[in-house]
């Protein structure tokens, strides 16, 4: 056994209101910069949507993740030792400036400079790149609350398998249905990104799991930009590196959220430190679809285990990371109660950032011009949710919708559990059978309820302790620098090598 | 800065100290400046090693004159100044320096590192001995005389092209030279177009010994290491005898096929590189729009 530490991440769909504020308070602390205008290191897509780059789920154009070879072996989908060749001076698979989209501002000083006229001067839209007038044609959310969504929505590659009504239904008028997805790097357990650079600039921390990019060594081929498939590592023209999703490490060193958790509105983000096995990476990467995200869920070891703190301290792991992993509400989120997944598992690159899907509204019946919610009982069952269930078991569960019921059926036998007990209109026999079908005890359905719905500030971030002190000395020995000043001079990123 | 660190700064400066000391008495080591310690064997490896390729000792003239007698033709201070500056001498328009240049067609005797007073002083010594010789060791190489057959030929070519590696391990000719009638790129543009080399340097006997000791700056370090065996310079000299006759390729036509060729070969990459990244400029989301535009021709272009 391999016992290694990896921040890991919790968002609770059902509680994302869209409002796009983890994106702008990422922009603001990381990606307000020349070169790096078109960044979202943080983005919120609506679903059903194409998203940012536009449509990066479909992986025959994009050809980002992992594939099994015709000798059942992982191989990079995007790269390889001979297509390298012919592609090095143009990766074919990238998305282009137009599926990111292109960035601009307005001109605010005509405001005040324009020449008295007959008309109110206006702030005309400036591209950011070429500095000229911009005919706006596309946004990273675009197609927000389904605008355009016969372009954007109904090409989603989730809507793969299902049925021609299924589909109308999520797009016609009264009935449709949305809900967001907010996205940063997934830090993932095999790195697609890692593996495909050319120059190793690309690393995966190993103290905390987070992947990063050295500036100073990456060349500017952009494979990570080809090989991530979530799109989450971008090229930024003006330094020539690449760039990703740092995890706010530098907040996370001094025991603070990262930017877009801290900001949260509707505080659906979770953070917590898990214990896994590296082990056995190469063996769960491997595994069929189907079994892909139980087998994830066997690489995270249970932090109370004490064979497992054993493990871990001889691995070198502090005992205070231990700790804070025995209090990881990510742990509770994805092994004890098996309710958040990894988006697209079937990538094969172990995702550390899970979701809990979302329950969708009722679907109302028409009559006489009246929308009637009436139903059987009082909350409808999984399966008579707006969206399918086979578009969740696209995003969630590789195509196979086991995992994806099992999640959404206890969230709904909270519901009725919280009915019970808050309202009081269902009985308790009602209750307890949906909890018992559910495989949830009342003890799990009120900590679910306490998690999700009365989480403090200290609830959803459990920040391990970094211990910066012992991780630098992994690569460089701090008795080098006593009694000198300073760190030397750091300068920026510069294109070149 | 405290006095320590500026202690630690001395101290970090030591081992750069010490290099510098030792590369210094490598230098002394080196520089010819203890000439006194030659040994008696010396002189005659120089002449061996620097003047057999062009002159010899009764022998008769190769590219430079026989040196027999030759402190009886010239005066000894002038020789020395000549040995020690050649080109300087040449250009000062001393009439019978330019007179013995004209007898070596132009081929200018090289200025040689390491030519000090002492060493010339020595050179003259051995050359007045060798000449009382009835038979100096500087005679001459012994050159074979067999008559060049067309096999001789295509093998100079092979070694002259590199199809054949020489065995000392020199570096084939065409790297540094070229000769009239290779295919389309040339040889190399460093070294002179070789095609009327035979001619220039006056036939069979002195190319052949221009071969067994290269005498110039950039050839000499080269072949001091790895010389040519006698059967591959009968072979080259074989080659080049065959080119003699013909007209040296002008360097403007090759220039010109350079070019040309150059032209052709990017151009072809790029079409290549086009037809293999023929979609780089058709991304995702336009596609989508442009589909849907296509399907409802009525409808205003989503923005």
């Amino acid at each position: 056994m391999n016992i290694r530490s990896q921040v890991s991440m919790v968002f609770h769909l059902d509680k994302c209101i869209g409002c796009h504020t983890c994106s702008i308070a990422c922009k603001n602390v990381w990606t307000d910069r020349k070169g790096a205008e078109y960044m979202w290191w943080n983005n919120v897509e609506t679903k059903p949507g194409t998203g940012y780059p536009t449509q990066w789920e479909d992986q025959d154009k994009y050809r980002g993740g992992w594939e099994k070879n015709s000798q059942d072996k992982l191989v990079i989908k995007s790269t390889g030792k001979a297509r390298v060749v012919p592609n090095i001076f143009h990766n074919p698979h990238m998305p282009s400036m137009d599926d990111y989209y292109e960035p601009w501002t307005y001109d605010y000083q005509n405001l005040f400079n324009a020449p008295e006229g007959a008309d109110q001067p206006i702030a005309k839209a400036i591209s950011m790149i070429t500095g000229e007038d911009i005919d706006i044609q596309a946004g990273p959310n675009w197609d927000d609350d389904l605008g355009g969504s016969e372009i954007y929505a109904a090409n989603d590659p989730n809507l793969a398998g299902l049925t021609e009504q299924q589909r109308l239904q999520l797009n016609s008028v009264e009935r449709l249905v949305f809900y967001y997805l907010p996205r940063i790097c997934n830090h993932c357990l095999n790195p697609c990104c890692v593996a495909s650079c050319p120059s190793g600039a690309l690393y995966k921390r190993g103290e905390d799991g987070i992947v990063l990019i050295d500036q100073k060594r990456c060349r500017a081929w952009r494979s990570c930009v080809a090989a991530c498939p979530y799109k989450k590592t971008y090229f930024n023209w003006f330094t020539g590196k690449s760039e990703k999703c740092i995890l706010c490490f530098p907040r996370l060193e001094t025991g603070q959220a990262p930017a877009c958790f801290h900001s949260c509105v509707g505080r659906i983000r979770y953070l917590g430190v898990l214990l896994y096995d590296a082990d056995r990476l190469e063996e769960v990467a491997n595994m069929p679809d189907n079994q892909l995200v139980e087998g994830q869920r066997s690489l995270i070891l249970n932090p109370h285990d004490p064979e497992v703190i054993r493990g871990a301290q001889s691995a070198g792991i502090p005992d205070s990371v231990i700790e804070s992993a025995q209090q990881s509400p990510v742990y509770k989120f994805v092994m004890d109660w098996k309710i958040a997944l990894p988006p697209h598992i079937e990538y094969r690159t172990l995702p550390m950032l899970f979701y809990v899907p979302p329950m969708s509204p009722v679907i109302a019946n028409f009559e006489d011009g009246l929308a009637n919610h009436s139903m059987d009982s009082l909350f409808h069952g999984i399966d008579q949710s707006r969206v399918p269930m086979q578009y969740f078991a696209n995003l969630f569960g590789a195509g196979h919708e086991g995992v994806v019921r099992y999640a959404m059926g206890k969230q709904l036998a909270v519901r009725w559990h919280r009915r019970a007990e808050t309202v009081g209109d269902v009985d308790r026999a009602t209750a307890d059978r949906y909890l018992h079908e559910a495989d949830l005890t009342v003890e799990d359905a009120e900590a679910i309820y306490r998690l999700t719905s009365l989480c403090t500030f200290e609830d959803r971030f459990v920040i391990p302790p970094m211990h910066r002190e012992q991780a630098i000395e992994m690569i460089k020995d701090p008795y080098e620098v006593k009694a000198e000043t300073g760190f030397g001079f750091v300068g920026g990123p510069q294109r070149g090598l | 800065m405290s006095s320590r660190q500026s202690s630690r700064h001395l101290l970090r400066l030591q081992p750069l100290c010490l290099t510098l000391l030792a590369l210094c008495l490598a230098l002394l080591d080196w520089l010819p400046l203890g000439s006194g310690t030659a040994s008696a064997q010396d002189t005659p490896d120089f002449f061996r090693q620097y003047c057999v390729s062009c002159h010899t000792i009764g022998g008769g003239r190769l590219t430079g004159p026989d040196l027999k007698n030759v402190l009886q033709r010239q005066k000894r201070e002038w020789l020395a100044n000549f040995m020690m500056d050649p080109r300087g001498v040449i250009d000062s328009g001393d009439p019978y320096a330019l007179k013995i240049f004209e007898e070596a067609r132009k081929v200018p005797m090289p200025n040689l590192t390491g030519m000090t007073r002492d060493r010339v002083e020595k050179l003259l010594d051995l050359i007045e001995a060798e000449s009382k010789l009835e038979k100096s060791q500087f005679k001459g190489l012994q050159i074979s005389n067999k008559p060049f057959t067309d096999e001789d030929r295509s093998q100079g070519r092979e070694l002259f092209l590199g199809h054949r590696r020489l065995k000392k391990g020199g570096t084939a000719c065409i790297s540094c030279h070229s000769v009239q009638g290779l295919p389309a790129l040339g040889g190399g543009r460093l070294g002179p177009d070789l095609t009327k080399v035979y001619e220039r340097l006056k036939g069979r006997k002195s190319l052949s010994a221009w071969l067994v000791a290269p005498g110039t700056e950039t050839m000499q370090p080269i072949f001091k290491t790895h010389p040519l065996e006698p059967d591959e310079i009968h072979t080259l000299v074989a080659f080049f005898e065959a080119h003699a006759s013909e007209q040296p390729a002008s360097p403007a036509v090759n220039r010109v096929t350079f070019l040309l060729l150059g032209l052709v070969l990017s151009c072809t990459l790029i079409f290549v590189f086009d037809s293999l990244w023929k979609q780089r400029f058709t991304g995702v989301r336009r596609a989508l729009v442009e589909q849907y535009t296509a399907k409802k021709p009525n409808s205003p272009q989503e923005h």
